[in-house]
């Protein structure tokens, strides 16, 4: 292959779950989705509609200042990420020595409780979703009469096909009520 | 207690009778005036968001204060409902309220002075037609000295035309009949011709584009459309569809798409395109060549936040996002459109029975005013035939006011 025909790549640094991942070559215009699966065979991020708008594909940005934020990989480039910190639906749960999954986090257990969801396929977006609520939650925390709408306003935009949502709202309110700090006085 | 109940559906009977017997019975004028309404854009103002149509409520920003669209059903009280006909022409044509009162010039009364007299009384009887809705609109709320309502007579002696329309004839011909549905019921003038200092609009500039809301209503002269590669027939299908090979209709062009030009008839489509673009349209102005790359700064930013549904081609996607070459927003002269939308982003919105398209997010916690900038112009030399350079002060002085 003559250099002309080579794809425009540029090294990318980028940790996921905590990991700095080996930097290699990565295609200037592959979306963060491609580069997940293909590259780090990180497939619990779902490709759903392609166009950002049902929020399957979306992981946590962690910033350095604590705070952290949504990011939809299906409509995000790779390269938008260099540097960044981001967890992924494979990256809640607390493993063992071999790797196996010794616990889950609080959303992920109270989505199976309450069995938030059926065939599963929204589910790595709404748990990257909930559990950036309940974090921003224990450094803001809101009334409980707000709690509801505050969940429907962090989670509205996340589409489910199968339950209704009405399970995953729940789950996600006794998440936030199972996690000290997320719930002010009066 | 039971008589007062008793008097008041007697009361209610007979308002219903009165109205049976208005010209509102005369279904054919009814019919007309619904799609005159159309055609005129009455509801862009006059109806609110999620509101009953025609009943008030719309915040129109002026740069004196915030204006809202008044109740316009046949309501006694709050309403249109004690007018004549008479009542309705003089306020429609000339801004004045049948207590005296001038209506304030968000009102297009300078552009409806021309329809005609046979045209208002189609309006009249099917507002007269409606349900009365009994909701008081929103109340005016401008700065000083604007709140008062008698330095508009000063204003309309500066700035208002003259005599109106008496005539019943407002379509003789093809070209009268676009300029009408242009410049008198569809007031494309109101945003697309600039206003002077005192708000009126400046005639010698007829429809040569405007800043309005922080957005530019683009220049609509034939030559402004042609060099921005626009032909009859896609102008045409923009009006109809809210979509051509140009792009989408969005920001307050959107709301004339949904509430107008989709109801308009193919005839009165074309008579207003010939009415911008002129009988012997010019040559639509191709694109020029590509100067930006897919290297730096301005590329990636694309690709990182652009191309998941607009492409890496720019070719977009079809019912989810617009192409890229030859999109208006990058053809045009000035950046502010293009810096707008990427800022502010494009809310979800419907073209027609089958086409929903998505929202596009806006980029202002993502990107900043050098991002944009380095964006714009990258987008700007790829598919708007420009190679100029957008700087970083141009962005913030578009983002700026855009955030007051």
């Amino acid at each position: 292959m003559s250099e002309r025909d080579r794809i425009p790549s540029t090294p990318l640094h980028v940790t996921i779950n905590g990991r700095r991942q080996p930097v290699e070559d990565v295609p200037n215009e592959l979306m963060m989705l491609d580069y997940l699966h293909e590259y780090r065979n990180l497939t619990g991020t779902r490709y759903g509609c392609g166009i950002g708008l049902c929020r399957a594909c979306t992981v946590i940005v962690d910033h350095e200042d604590g705070t952290s934020e949504e990011r939809r990989t299906c409509i995000t480039g790779a390269h938008f990420f260099e540097g960044k910190s981001i967890r992924t639906v494979e990256g809640h749960a607390e493993r063992d020595e071999d790797g196996e999954i010794a616990s889950l986090s609080e959303v992920q257990q109270q989505f199976l409780e309450h069995f938030s969801f059926q065939c599963s396929y929204c589910a790595p977006g709404f748990v990257n979703a909930a559990t950036v609520l309940v974090e921003r939650l224990q450094r803001e925390p809101v009334a409980r009469e707000a709690l509801e709408d505050t969940i429907s306003d962090a989670l509205e935009d996340h589409l489910c096909r199968c339950t209704g949502y009405v399970r995953y709202y729940r789950a996600v309110r006794d998440a936030v009520l199972a996690t000290p700090g997320t719930i002010k006085e009066g | 207690m039971r008589r007062v109940l008793l008097m008041a559906g007697l009361l209610v009977a007979a308002t219903g009778v009165a109205r049976a017997a208005d010209p509102g019975a005369d279904t054919d004028r009814v019919e007309r005036g619904r799609y005159l309404a159309r055609a005129a854009d009455c509801a862009a103002c006059h109806t609110s968001e999620g509101g009953t149509p025609y009943a008030g409520g719309h915040p129109i920003e002026t740069p004196f204060g915030t204006v809202y669209g008044t109740n316009i059903t046949p309501d006694d009280d709050y309403g249109i409902g004690d007018y004549s006909a008479d009542d309705f022409h003089r306020a429609l044509t000339e801004g004045e309220l049948p207590d005296g009162t001038q209506l304030y010039p968000a009102m297009p009364y300078t552009d409806y002075h021309g329809i005609s007299r046979a045209d208002s009384d189609a309006l009249y009887a099917y507002f007269m037609s409606l349900d009365p809705v009994h909701q008081q609109s929103t109340q005016t709320d401008l700065a000083w000295p604007f709140s008062m309502r008698w330095t508009l007579n000063a204003w309309n002696w500066l700035f208002a035309p003259d005599d109106s329309d008496d005539s019943d004839d407002s379509d003789d011909s093809t070209a009268d009949r676009g300029r009408y549905l242009v410049d008198t019921l569809g007031h494309c003038g109101a945003c697309h011709t600039p206003r002077n200092a005192f708000g009126a609009v400046e005639s010698d500039h007829r429809l040569e584009g405007a800043v309005i809301g922080g957005y530019e209503a683009p220049a609509l002269t034939p030559d402004a459309l042609a060099g921005r590669g626009w032909t009859a027939s896609d102008l045409t299908r923009f009006l109809r569809d809210g979509r051509s090979p140009q792009g989408s209709m969005y920001s307050e062009m959107y709301p004339v798409f949904h509430h107008s030009t989709r109801y308009l008839r193919e005839d009165d489509l074309s008579a207003m395109t010939r009415a911008l673009l002129g009988d012997d349209p010019p040559e639509p102005t191709p694109l020029a060549a590509k100067s930006s790359t897919m290297d730096g700064q301005g590329a990636q930013l694309y690709l990182d936040n652009c191309a998941g549904c607009h492409g890496s081609d720019g070719r977009g996607v079809a019912q989810v996002a617009s192409a890229m070459p030859g999109n208006t927003t990058l053809r045009l002269d000035s950046p502010r459109n293009l810096v707008k939308v990427i800022h502010e982003g494009i809310e979800a919105r419907s073209f027609g029975t089958f086409e929903r398209v998505q929202a596009m997010p806006g980029f202002a916690d993502d990107m900043d005013a050098d991002q944009i900038a380095a964006l714009a112009t990258w987008l700007r030399q790829r598919w708007g035939g420009h190679d100029d350079t957008v700087d970083t002060a141009a962005v913030e002085d578009i983002i700026g006011a855009s955030s007051d």
